[in-house]
């Protein structure tokens, strides 16, 4: 296999998970920040409130400054209801009026006159929330400002602020889950011309060199172009080859008709019987090359013939007759039994009449050289929407396993002697031009070993 | 033997504070097995009432004994800031029912937070912070002599002692007892949170109070052995569960739970910071909260219980909490006020003022 890195999928599906995950930390982080504020926004009131309600607690009596602690500012502050408060209050001289005495949130007090000052502190080794109030107050001395520190610390706050982090959590986990899977089907859907693209080359006829038809997004554009740059270059070497083939084969013919005429001179009577044998042997072997040419020179018809002749309706009956006839030689063992069984309907197929009789010719050649012993059958029957040339031989048949194998050009099964090896080659061409193809049937008890041709039936309607 | 003692405690608890250690009154409790453990009790709570108590628990960790140190609440409070300074070794467990003084304590960062099955079983009013708890349930009465005090005379609520204070001064001159509220820190409790339940009848019931010169003692057992022992006919916030340990011997006494409203005290328990055993004091704790202790304290030592019945012999409205005539003391932040040194101190004169200004 060609070494490959991480599927297109993966590698999109990571990176928007990446962006995902950064931009849930990112909000997240924003939540927390938001909840915080929020927290401290709606405890600071509380705070605020408990404050002023001690300040407006100050007064002054017999010209002292006197302080009555409101309990409802506590309840007020209790209503974060874990939280620990501290409280001071100071009096125009400085001095502590009464509370917890070392509370300082900031050294200069008086910036609390325009407005009440919040901080974050830390006291008695907690972190604690504080507001700083003032309030002017008169005596007889004259008007001093009085100060109202309060402190609570932060649970409560803490508590909120976490409970509405982590709904917001659940909801960006939420949210990012679904975009991901979201982009997972997305990107699978718009990877799916990829994954067709594939299945078209991979289900192609390795000899179907045609450029692909294929409706593909823009980005894919290239590569099948290139394809298909590369399938026509390889079509026009095939051609060539074959060209050339045909044309050897033809320059080959004449000197070997020549060759047959001069053997079939050779007076026999005159030679020795060892002669006598090889020159049998020359003669077997010059008829053999006599139709292996043959076979290459039709092989090339076939071909060119598709390139050029427009196809035609073909009664199958007609051509399989001509073409039993044209095969199975008058000199036949008197002993085979052949046969020869039409179709009672007219099938009809579009096609090449030579070129259809040739392929016929090539099977009932095949079955008649390597496989019939004693019958051979040739029908035409309807399969379907198929029509169907069946040649069965009660021959060993084909092993299964060479089935795929046989159609190729030139190949022999070891255990044949004297195959070239096109008829198969020939006949399936044929058929894969036509539509059709060619198939085979294992021999089985009382069923004697077939192969077949098929190929589509004109419509009636269209013929 | 009990009424010495008291009076010992009482007096230490006014004299002036001495510069040494705030003595207590100790018992050790043995272990019943092996000794594994001590747990030493610092306690603002009558011996006697706490001793079935203590005597449970041990029956289920025997390898325990107990050291219980009783002081006056007040003590209580001084010794704890002093422990929690590092000043002096302090106990596993503080038991007061001065709950805002150990609110004030947790406030400080004295105590140390406790989570376990049974804490869960306290009550939302009597739980602050997972640190101080409720264990009890004492609503607050009033104790007359059945002897001396006609039925007529018998006050149902705040209002109607005031009126009755009113109508006949000359019978109750000198025959009404209460706390002393700068020396108990339960009664400064209670008369702080009388003055913000209701404080027009407060206003007027320490008017009254204050034209019958009232008696004032330290403690609940003394006030109540003053009604035993005739000198007072009636006694005002009192502790339900002193009264009715009383009652079950003196028969004189009679017991009502205001109708207008009746303060709900509950005693409350804490873990100081400082403690040397936390571990035995949690364990106490657990036992307080769980339902065998609740059950033995309910029938062996405070008698009332959120949810159950009052005793029989006991004047007072059928369903306490349901009615909202119990008013539970919240423990909590609010209390702090009470804690405040201005609030106290303007608290504490001004009711001295009128009370014995006489």
């Amino acid at each position: 296999m060609t070494a490959h890195k991480s599927s297109l999928f993966s590698r999109l599906a990571r990176r928007v998970a990446v962006v995902l995950a950064l931009g849930a930390a990112t909000l997240i982080t924003a939540a927390w920040f938001y909840a915080r504020a929020a927290a401290d926004e709606a405890y600071d009131r509380l705070l605020l409130g408990a404050a002023f309600q001690m300040a407006e607690s100050l007064v002054v009596a017999d010209d002292r400054l006197s302080f009555v602690l409101p309990p409802s500012a506590f309840e007020l502050l209790g209503l974060a209801q874990r939280d620990r408060i501290f409280y001071r209050v100071v009096d125009p001289s400085g001095e502590t009026l009464t509370g917890y005495g070392d509370i300082s949130p900031s050294a200069d007090l008086s910036r609390s006159r325009a407005a009440p000052v919040f901080a974050n502190m830390a006291y008695r080794g907690v972190e604690v929330r504080t507001v700083t109030t003032a309030r002017a107050v008169t005596s007889q001395s004259g008007t001093g400002w009085a100060y109202v520190i309060v402190a609570q610390t932060t649970e409560a706050r803490q508590a909120l602020a976490s409970e509405l982090t982590t709904r917001a959590v659940i909801l960006v986990a939420a949210m990012s889950l679904l975009a991901l899977i979201g982009s997972a089907l997305a990107i699978r859907l718009s990877l799916r011309p990829v994954d067709q693209l594939g299945d078209i080359l991979r289900q192609r006829d390795p000899q179907d060199l045609t450029p692909l038809a294929a409706t593909v997004p823009r980005e894919l554009l290239p590569f099948v172009t290139s394809i298909n740059h590369f399938i026509n270059r390889l079509d026009e070497r095939v051609r060539l080859l074959q060209r050339y083939i045909a044309d050897s084969a033809h320059q080959i013919r004449t000197p070997l008709t020549a060759l047959t005429a001069q053997v079939s001179l050779i007076n026999e009577d005159t030679l020795s019987p060892d002669d006598r044998r090889h020159l049998e042997r020359v003669r077997n072997r010059t008829a053999e090359l006599a139709r292996f040419t043959n076979q290459l020179l039709n092989h090339a018809m076939v071909i060119h013939r598709f390139d050029s002749t427009q196809l035609a309706p073909v009664s199958l009956n007609d051509v399989a007759r001509k073409a039993f006839r044209a095969t199975v030689p008058i000199t036949i063992d008197p002993d085979m039994v052949v046969s020869f069984e039409a179709s009672e309907e007219e099938l009809t197929v579009l096609g090449d009449l030579l070129s259809l009789r040739e392929a016929i010719a090539n099977v009932i050649d095949n079955a008649l050289r390597h496989g019939a012993t004693s019958r051979l059958e040739v029908r035409a029957t309807r399969f379907g929407d198929l029509g169907r040339i069946e040649v069965c031989d009660d021959g060993p048949g084909i092993p299964p396993e060479d089935w795929a194998n046989v159609t190729k050009r030139f190949y022999s099964s070891r255990t044949e002697k004297g195959s070239s090896g096109l008829g198969f080659a020939i006949a399936s061409e044929v058929a894969f031009e036509l539509g059709g193809q060619i198939g085979f049937r294992g021999k089985t008890a009382g069923l004697p070993f077939c192969v077949y041709i098929d190929l589509p039936l004109v419509k009636e309607d269209k013929g | 033997m009990l009424l010495p003692r008291l009076v010992m405690i009482c007096l230490l608890a006014m004299a002036p504070r001495s510069a040494g250690a705030i003595e207590g009154d100790k018992e050790l409790f043995p272990a019943s097995g092996t000794e594994t453990g001590k747990l030493v009790v610092h306690a603002a709570t009558d011996l006697e009432a706490m001793r079935p108590l203590v005597l449970d628990f041990q029956s289920q960790y025997p390898g325990l004994a107990v050291e219980f140190v009783d002081y006056v609440t007040n003590d209580l409070f001084r010794e704890a800031i002093d422990a929690c300074a590092g000043r002096v070794q302090g106990g596993d467990i503080l038991l007061s029912s001065s709950v805002d003084q150990l609110v004030r304590l947790a406030n400080d960062g004295c105590a140390q937070p406790h989570n376990s099955r049974d804490t869960v079983n306290a009550p939302d009013w009597a739980n602050w912070r997972d640190e101080i708890f409720g264990f009890t349930f004492e609503p607050i009465v009033f104790v007359y002599d059945r002897r001396v005090v006609p039925a007529k005379d018998v006050p149902r609520s705040h209002e109607e002692l005031a009126d009755l204070l009113r109508s006949k001064p000359d019978d109750y001159r000198g025959r009404i007892g209460t706390y002393d509220i700068e020396a108990s820190g339960v009664g400064y409790l209670l008369a702080f949170n009388d003055s913000r339940q209701a404080p027009t009848s407060y206003g007027r019931l320490i008017e009254s109070l204050s034209r019958t010169q009232t008696v004032i003692r330290c403690c609940n057992n003394e006030v109540l052995g003053e009604i035993a022992a005739g000198n007072v006919r009636l006694a005002y916030n009192v502790l339900g569960s002193y009264a009715y340990a009383a009652s079950r011997t003196n028969s004189d006494l009679g017991i009502v739970l205001p109708r207008d409203y009746t303060l709900v005290l509950s005693r409350g328990a804490m873990i100081p910071s400082t403690a040397p055993n936390p571990v035995l004091g949690k364990l106490l704790l657990d036992y307080l909260l769980s339902p065998r202790g609740r059950a033995v304290s309910r029938e062996k030592s405070f008698f009332f219980s959120e949810n159950g019945p009052l005793p029989a012999e006991v004047d007072g409205p059928t369903s306490l909490m349901e009615s909202g005539i119990g008013r539970p003391i919240r423990i909590g932040p609010a209390l702090l006020a009470a804690q405040d040194e201005i609030q106290r101190r303007t608290f504490i004169e001004d009711w001295k003022r009128l009370i014995e200004g006489r």
